[in-house]
């Protein structure tokens, strides 16, 4: 062996490490509690309480006439008012103006686009609790773990759905026609339900399962499908709700809503869905050295029609 | 390290706890009863608690450095945990708010109403407990109840009637608990929030008895649906009926009705019984029975020149509670002082 060789003990490189050309992707949550409520709207300058309201149906008792020229009783009509509260919430990123600088990546664009995301996970997790604080939800009993409640049955799933078909609740999403692939069937007209990725093994063993890879159509899916039982869609997110010690003994419990049509509503402020702002060096730091970013957003929430919302709670089995 | 007082200000006492919220997160916080200092009582002037940043790590629940009058001029410094009817501070960040298990379990529940429950406990009344492996009464297992007449050996849940005549055979002999809540505390993150039924009487007007006392979420005129699992709870003509809340808490206890509870517009005179069913019979039972909020039909009283339905304090869905917040515990050997003494408070936050 000869000596003197120049090599990458003697000679390092200069600069001890380089930036990768893309970053890695920010972790983020499935967002499913938002898409299925319906949208509603509130105006500038009248409150911050909006009233959605309904009419109730009215009696189908009687209504025969006799004859005799005397008019039916007239019915008083009910209407139900549904009250939501607007809320504001913020997130802000304070950024020194030598990050700026020396940073290699464009951080005000990065830091913008985290913000972005903030305000949409917010948003999702505000939803998620107006749907784990204010339903009533049936405890599983069909599965076989022997805690009350159960893992999640077919049983127990159909009885959710004789409880909406019963209240006249209607499905949200549309049929998808089978088509002669292998292994394919096609699934109904269908409620959402909503449930955690910690039951995803317990939901792949409910008799009659359909994995959504065993849809006939993929189009149009969304990425956070997982399965289709009974007259349910399921939709899954890492951040769906749970109870901690609130089954018999003591293990957690996941609440599964499960709806269709208006049974909730997320009110948007008119101009404050979304915003995202900056506020430059010289307003932030009195040496202008300091930068912000904002996003904003204001969200009001109800469950307008509790007839046409239920779910489970359950535990997990697998 | 430098600190900023991010908020601060000044109450008078009830001598119950003061929700505190803060507009940002809090590093210290600290109370002054102006009323006691200078005194010569044995009761608590100022407090102080501290937050995750500091070495020793975050005040524990409930508790803070607690500064109390000694006698003659001397002032003593201790925990708020070191004295029994003493609370400290609870610093809220997120709902909602579950304790670990306690450490020491239910020896028992009687079957009684109410029923009461014997624990060594450091809880206070208005505490919101989730009981659960409550052997012999499995019926109430993953429930929460409120909780009162605390005494450091057990207290009484108002809420549960468990009398034979409810389907409670025999007393619960062992059980566990977390702290989910308080009167000031919602269990839930968004009101008005969901209640466990634990009776519903036979009645030209129901009176539905509650786990939690009713009227810290709902309001007369108020809608409620009820669902009341049919094989489970005997009154299958109640499952998924709506109606409007007449009162509030305004019927007394006895036999089956519990402390806790609404009145409804609902005629359940011809309905069959409600109760609970056996212990044994769980885990199988669909349970529990519940009610949720469904709006409010708005109604004008031309006599009394009243409004009903229109309980903005109650009636609109909303956040439970405004995170982050402080909660001052009262009393006068507590941070928050008792009733009509002069608070002041602050909150801090360091620099960097």
């Amino acid at each position: 062996m000869s000596t003197g060789i120049t090599n990458i003990n003697n000679m390092a490189p200069e600069l001890p490490l380089q930036f990768s050309e893309d970053l890695l992707s920010t972790p983020m949550f499935n967002l499913i509690h938002s898409f299925g409520a319906d949208l509603h709207y509130a105006e500038a300058h009248i409150g911050r309480n909006i009233r959605m309201s309904r009419y109730e149906r009215l009696s189908t008792n009687g209504g025969q006439l006799d004859g005799s020229g005397i008019d039916p009783a007239p019915e008083v009509v009910v209407r139900t008012d549904i009250d939501a509260k607007v809320e504001i919430y913020a997130k802000t990123v304070v950024v020194n103006e030598q990050v700026v600088l020396w940073e290699n990546d464009k951080v005000l664009t990065k830091f913008t686009a985290l913000l972005g995301q903030w305000l949409r996970e917010k948003e999702d997790l505000l939803m998620r609790d107006l749907y784990a604080s204010s339903v009533s939800y049936i405890n599983a009993t069909g599965g076989v773990n022997g805690l009350q409640p159960s893992e999640i049955s077919r049983a127990d799933v159909n009885n959710i759905e004789r409880i909406l078909l019963g209240n006249d609740a209607r499905t949200m999403l549309e049929v998808i026609e089978a088509e002669d692939k292998f292994s394919t069937g096609p699934t109904r007209d269908a409620f959402i339900a909503l449930a955690s990725t910690d039951i995803t093994t317990d939901l792949q063993n409910v008799q009659g399962v359909l994995l959504k890879n065993t849809y006939p159509d993929q189009d149009g899916l969304r990425p956070e499908e997982y399965c289709s039982i009974s007259r349910f869609r399921f939709f899954v997110s890492s951040k769906a709700a749970f109870i901690p010690g609130a089954a018999s003994n003591g293990s957690t419990v996941y609440t599964i809503p499960m709806y269709g049509l208006e049974a909730a509503a997320k009110v948007e402020q008119n101009n404050y869905t979304a915003i995202l702002g900056y506020r430059p060096p010289y307003v932030v730091s009195s040496v202008a050295q300091n930068s912000q970013l904002y996003a904003k957003f204001a969200i009001g929430r109800a469950i307008t029609n509790q007839n046409w919302i239920s779910g489970l709670n359950v535990t997990t089995r697998l | 390290m430098p600190f900023t007082i991010i908020t601060g200000g000044s109450y008078t006492s009830t001598g119950a706890s003061q929700v505190i919220p803060l507009p940002s997160s809090a590093d210290m916080f600290e109370t002054w009863n102006f009323t006691q200092i200078g005194g010569s009582g044995t009761v608590c002037i100022g407090g102080k608690w501290f937050g995750p940043k500091f070495g020793l790590g975050q005040s524990a629940y409930n508790d803070g450095i607690r500064y109390r009058i000694a006698g003659s001029n001397a002032v003593l410094e201790d925990k708020f945990s070191t004295a029994t009817a003493s609370n400290g501070f609870i610093y809220l960040t997120a709902l909602p708010m579950v304790e670990a298990q306690a450490t020491n379990a239910i020896t028992a529940i009687t079957a009684a109403n109410p029923a009461v429950v014997s624990q060594t406990n450091t809880y206070s009344n208005g505490d919101i407990l989730r009981i659960y492996n409550t052997t012999g009464m499995l019926q109430i297992a993953g429930m929460d109840f409120e909780i009162s007449s605390v005494s450091g050996s057990g207290y009484t849940l108002l809420g549960l009637p468990a009398t034979a005549s409810n389907g409670f055979a025999a007393a619960a002999t062992a059980g566990n608990t977390r702290r989910v809540g308080n009167t000031l505390l919602s269990p839930l993150a968004v009101n008005p929030e969901m209640m466990y039924v634990t009776n519903i009487s036979n009645a030209t007007q129901a009176v539905v008895s509650t786990s939690v006392d009713p009227s810290l979420y709902y309001s007369v005129g108020m809608e409620i649906r009820l669902s009341v699992p049919p094989s489970s709870f005997g009154m299958n003509q109640m499952n998924g009926l709506t109606g409007t809340i007449l009162a509030v808490n305004a019927v007394m206890a006895a036999g089956n009705i519990g402390a806790y509870n609404v009145t409804l517009n609902i005629n359940s005179s011809a309905f069959n019984a409600f109760a609970w069913p056996a212990s044994t019979a769980s885990p199988t039972a669909p349970l529990f029975a519940t009610f949720a909020p469904a709006g409010a039909s708005t109604q004008y009283n031309p006599v009394t020149n009243t409004f009903t339905g229109y309980d903005f304090n109650l009636q609109p869905f909303r956040t439970a509670n405004f995170t982050p917040c402080m909660i001052i515990g009262g009393g006068a050997a507590s941070a928050g002082g008792a009733n009509l003494d002069q608070i002041n408070w602050v909150a801090y936050k360091f620099e960097a």
